[in-house]
This record gives C-alpha cells, structure tokens and sequence, in this order.
C-alpha cells in the first residue's frame, strides 16, 4: 500500500470508528420497552448487540428483542436430552414440547432455544436459554425492549374464506441477519412459490420489503419459482453472497446485492443436495484464510463446501451435468437437527439420538 | 407401622405442603431460614433426577413459602415438592380427564377422483383443532397394491397449518415432481399415471388437547397424465345472475382449480372499481366457482378480478407453469397481478 492509500485506509479507519458507536445507539434506540406478545416462536437468528429476531409465524410478524445478554462467557454447555429438561422445566412431558430453533448468541455464546408448550394452536410461545452450566433459563417477555414488524406482504386482512376467517398462513422457515438487514424466507399453506424478504433493521426504516422471487435454472432447462427452505450469507471478495438450499433440493448461490424488492433474481445453481433430502440448517465459519459452509440435511448428513470452490464453481449449465460441485459429507454426525456456529473452531448442534430424545451438543468443526 | 411414623413426624413438625388454586405452597415454618426459596422449596416434575426444576414465582407470607409455575399444571404429569430443610416431600398429580374422541377428517381437497400425475398439494380439513409434529407419521399414500409409497410428500418440521390447526397443507415432494432434477430423474414422481392410489389418515393422530380421531379417513383415487398447462381464465364460462335477483354468479372452469384459492384470489367489483360483497361456494369437484350476492344485483357492468397466482392441482399459475421449459422459450411471466373476466347484468 503507498502512502496515499495508508491515508485514505487511515481516514476511513477512523470514520469507521466514529460511526460505530452512533449506528450501536440506532439499534437499540429503535426498540421500546413492553411485553412482547409472542403467538408462537419459530426460527431464531441474531443480529449485533445480543438483539435476537424471533420469527413469529402465526401472528405473521418478527420480533426483535433485546437480550440484555452481551457480556462474553463460555459457551453453552452440552446438555443431555435437553427436550425432557425443557418439559420438565416448562412442567409438562417431552411428548408436549416442541423445540422449533436453536440461535447461539455471538454475544455471550449461550445458546437460546425457540419453543412451543403445547403442540396445538394454542401452544405458548417461550424463549429459554442455556448457559455454560447448562442451566436452563426463561427470556421473560413481559418487560423486555423490543420491536416488532408485521411481514411485509403478508395476505391482507380481508382475504378471507367464506366463513370469514384467513385460513393462509407462512411458515417461516429460516432468517439470518446481514448488513443491516434481516432476511426472511417463508412458506405459504396456500400458492407454492418463493417468499424470500430483506426487513432493514430497526424496523422503523422498514420500506415496503417486497418478496422476491428467485428462480433457479435446473440443469439450464426447466426453472421453478420454488421457496427457498434455509440459506446463509457468506461473503467472496467482501462482497456479500447468499448459498440458498430449495426445498427441491438444488443449491443456489446470487449475490445479497441483488435481493432488492420486486425483483427477480436468477440464481446459480451449484449443486443438488439428492433425492430423499431435506436441507435444514446452514452455518459459514472460516478455517485458515477460507471460508467454509456446513449444511445439514434430513437424510444424507452434514455437508462441507468451501466458498472458494462455490466462486470457481460455474453452476450447472447443462442437462447432463446432475453431480454439481463436489461436497463432503461428515459421516461422524447424524440426527443433526438444528445447528448453530458458537465461533470459528466450534457449532453446536442438537441431535435426535435414536432414543428419541435431543441433545444438545458441541462439535469441533472440521 | 412406617407411614404412621412419617404422618407423626410430619404432624410434629406442622410443615406441611398442599397445592391451591395451581400454587405449591409449604406452611408452618418457623422460623423461616434465610436463602433462596428457590433453594428451599423445590418442585419439579416427579422422575429423573436431573430435571430442572419448574419455572415460576415464589413468594413468602409469614410461615409459609408459596411457588406460582409459570404454566398451569398438566391433568397426568406427577409433580414433586420438597421443603429441603426438613426433607419433607409431597407428590400431585392431577387425575387426566376421559375425553372422548370428537376430531376427524372432514374432507380432502382436491374433492375429484382423478388427479394428475403432478398434483402438487393436498389440503385436510379436521373438525377440530391438532397437534403439531404428527403430520408425516399419520398421512400415508398407499398404491393400487396396497403398498406404501415411500416420501412422496415435503415433510417440513414446520408443518403448513392454518391459523386455527384446522387445516393442513402437505405438498407432494416438488423435488420429485420438477422435470429434470435428481429426484425427479433418479426416484420419479410420487403419483404415476395410469395407477390408482389410497390416501390415508390415520386415527392415531391426536386433536390439540391428546385425544386420538374419531375414525381413520380412506381416500382413492385414480391418476392420469400430468398437467403443464397454465390455467386461462379466457377458456372459463361466466353465467350472469338475472337483475334484482340473489342468484349466484356461475363460473365454470374446464378444469379444477386450487381449492383454497379460489376462496380468496377471485372476486366481483362493480365497473367502478367497488368491491361486490356476498358469499363465495367452490362445487362440483373444485370446477365450479359460485357468488351469491350479500344484496341483490343490480343491473350495469361488473368485472370477475382474478388473482394470477390462481393455480391449478398441478401447481401452475395463470402467470407461469409450475416449471417453465426454458428450451422452449415458454415466457409466461406477466407483470399484471391480475385478470378481470367483465360481465353485464341485463336490466
């Protein structure tokens, strides 16, 4: 670097710096203090500041809560069949829990768990987490800072049936925090398509967050308007990317720049995760100076990609082409359920043990 | 000779632990240690050693500790109260109720006999509300041999319920149904057409307060050639309603359309723009599109707004089939949101 630019990079160091301390004030500004009034919890995903979004699905809306948990500790600390814990703590049997997401907390490394007591339409929504005791603990929403945004584009309310009542409803099915956005991909009960959103965080900027609709060529021949089922941001060159896994299984990739509302974005895709397959979760860690990606699926495992290859990686252009980039699969990991990164040496995952029951694990990544 | 001695003990030291109105409460400490009452007074449900103790409130009121869970009990769980510094312990259970089974299936949609090989979803109308996470154990498809299909349907953890847990959305796997993916080329449709299948739901799947169904719920049904063609509102028959009457428009379609779509992306506006209001009847296997008017027509130009993310049982939109064939340059994309059908009412 000449002297110039050591100035420039100096200059903007320094601005940076300035900055930093009036965006952190936004933040936390935006949210107000009152009971969060949660219908149900599904999936979780945290932004700067022990900010936690929780996806609440059937009141159509995210929330945004403040944890008050910043300060830095030892992880979550693995946790025998956390699910009859979690009943037993909730005073109810594991048969009536359901755990619907696991967010660990960049913050302060506990882990935080999204869950409904109950398993009908009623069920109570409950934020717990764990500590490095493994110690279970309730986010109590009755007096927290928080905000909420309805879903942009969510069905308007007098789209009804004939006995009056929205029968439509979104499943949420993963959302992940990136440059001041909030990004949301949905699932309706009712037409088949993509629900992919970008929410800007605080909400109170929220412009109109259309859906975007994101189309994958398959093998350059046929391309479905399909719902994205979880992805993760990951970033080339510092230029922000989003890896997207279709509930039809291929693996696309498109750059963040490109989700803007209403428009339509062409996907690469890179690879198709095969049949009997569902993928679940994404995390991006960074081992030596490479990215790397790990994804869970229902039926074949944990899958390791790196960055570096997705970018080499052309995508499937041609019929005949069905492998796509090559994988790795983790053959020591299976029952993986949800997973999340606790930093860059370690995930923690929770794992339906052939007992039935969930633990809660830690996982040196690979 | 054993409880008598542990009813005398208890009786000489007056602590004792009773549940009221959903609160534990021990009484008759005195005096009352100092410490955590959560360190003093335990409860917690009644097994495992390790399990955490129930979340919820204490409070202490003279010569007594009182604990508030969090959540009412549960009628059949077995709870455990411990005053730990005298080691005096008490169990609860509240007796679980006999209910007698009330839920079933109340229809499936699409309500035909035949549906095409890419039927791309089911929607299962309970009358009464369920439990979540039974879904892929209790919905089977069988084939004409009565043998279990295996995976034809999405099987998401997140279960696409509506707002009530009435009605259940189970997509067929659309992996397997997109032409030219591995699943689609590797495993091959859930429905083969030609072939006649069972769909079946089973008893064992419990209403939202553990009860099982009433009965096991059998649908068949027969399969033919997929369905790759956008449905036209062009093609569909409008039947106007007579002035000064309350009959139904009529709208037939040639084929059958998305059973909870059509509840909420077709309507009337008057040629104003003013939305008609009345009561919406899907019939005769989904083909059929009725509305009666809150009050009678009035004579003049009214348009028939359909939404064009309308699907049919296969998935495709008005805008765009549910897969395009790019090789075939197929642009069916249309900016418009919607289509108007105008229709006049005769004075």
């Amino acid at each position: 670097m000449n002297k110039l630019g050591f100035r420039i990079a100096l200059c903007l160091g320094l601005l940076a710096l300035l900055l930093l301390p009036a965006t952190a004030a936004n933040l936390s500004n935006s949210l107000k203090t009152g009971k969060a009034e949660l219908k149900s919890a599904g999936p979780l995903a945290f932004g700067p500041e022990g900010i936690l979004f929780v996806a609440d699905p059937a009141a159509a809306s995210i929330y945004a809560l403040d944890t008050g948990d910043q300060k830095a500790g030892q992880p979550a600390a693995e946790v025998e069949a956390i699910n009859e814990k979690v009943a037993a703590f909730l005073g109810t049997t594991p048969d009536q829990i359901l755990i619907n997401d696991m967010a660990v907390n960049p913050a302060s490394k506990k882990a935080y768990l999204s869950v409904s007591r109950g398993r009908g339409p009623d069920a109570a929504a409950v934020i717990l987490r764990v500590d490095s005791k493994g110690k279970i603990e309730e986010l109590s929403l009755e007096s927290v800072k928080h905000a909420k945004v309805a879903l942009p584009n969510a069905p308007a309310a007098d789209a009804k049936d004939r006995r009056g009542q929205t029968l439509r409803q979104e499943a949420i099915t993963d959302m992940a925090f990136i440059d001041g956005k909030l990004i949301v991909a949905g699932l309706s009960n009712e037409e088949f398509g993509s629900n992919l959103r970008v929410i800007p965080f605080p909400f109170s900027s929220v412009d109109n967050g259309a859906a975007i609709e994101i189309f994958h060529g398959s093998h350059g021949r046929f391309e479905t308007n399909a719902p994205v089922r979880t992805f993760v941001p990951y970033s080339v060159d510092n230029k922000p990317h989003v890896l997207a896994a279709y509930t039809c299984t291929p693996l696309v990739k498109f750059p963040l720049s490109d989700l803007k509302p209403g428009k339509k974005v062409l996907g690469a895709t890179i690879a198709e995760l095969g049949n009997r397959n569902r993928p679940l979760d994404m995390i991006v860690y960074r081992k030596g100076s490479t990215d790397y990606i790990l994804l869970n699926n229902s039926s074949r495992g944990v899958m390791k990609l790196s960055t570096e290859k997705i970018e080499r990686y052309a995508g499937i252009t041609k019929q005949t082409e069905v492998a796509g980039m090559p994988y790795e699969t983790i053959a020591s990991l299976k029952g993986v359920e949800h997973l999340d990164k606790i930093d860059d040496a370690q995930a923690l995952l929770l794992v339906r043990g052939e007992s039935g029951a969930l633990d809660l694990k830690r996982f040196a990544l690979p | 000779m054993i409880p008598q001695l542990i009813a005398l003990s208890l009786w000489l030291s007056a602590i004792s632990i009773s549940l009221n109105n959903g609160a534990f409460e021990v009484s008759g400490i005195s005096p009352l240690p100092a410490g955590d009452p959560a360190e003093l007074f335990v409860v917690a449900v009644d097994g495992k050693a390790d399990l955490p103790p129930l979340a919820g409130t204490y409070e202490v009121q003279g010569d007594s500790v009182r604990f508030r869970p969090r959540f009412p009990l549960t009628p059949g769980v077995r709870y455990r109260a411990e005053w730990r510094p005298s080691g005096t312990s008490r169990r609860f259970e509240i007796p679980k109720p006999a209910v007698k089974p009330t839920a079933r299936v109340e229809r499936v949609y699409p309500t035909s006999d035949t549906l095409p090989e890419n039927q791309l979803k089911l929607y299962i109308h309970f009358s009464a509300p369920m439990s979540r996470a039974e879904a892929w154990r209790r919905v089977h498809l069988l084939d004409d041999a009565g043998k279990e299909v295996s995976l034809p349907f999405l099987e998401i953890d997140e279960e696409l319920w509506d707002p009530e847990g009435r009605r259940l959305t189970v997509l067929f796997d659309p992996g397997r149904i997109k032409r030219g993916l591995v699943p689609h080329n590797e495993v091959g449709p859930p429905l083969v057409a030609g072939r006649a299948y069972q769909l079946v739901i089973d008893r064992e799947w419990q209403d939202a307060g553990g009860t099982p169904m009433v009965e096991e719920f059998r649908k068949s049904f027969r399969v033919k050639e997929a369905d790759r063609t956008p449905p036209t509102p062009g093609n569909w028959k409008l039947h106007a309603p007579r002035a000064r009457s309350s009959e139904s428009l009529q709208v037939d379609f040639p084929e059958p359309l998305d059973s909870a779509l059509l509840e909420r992306l077709l309507w009337v506006e008057t040629a104003k723009g003013a939305k008609v209001e009345g009561v919406i009847t899907v019939a005769r296997n989904e083909t059929r599109w009725l509305f009666a008017p809150a009050i009678p027509w009035l004579p003049g130009n009214y348009v028939l707004k359909v939404g064009t993310v309308l699907e049919d049982l296969a998935g495709n939109r008005i805008d765009r089939p549910f897969d395009v064939d790019t090789f075939d340059r197929v642009e069916m994309r249309l900016t418009v949101k919607t289509r108007q059908l105008p229709f006049r009412i005769a004075p």
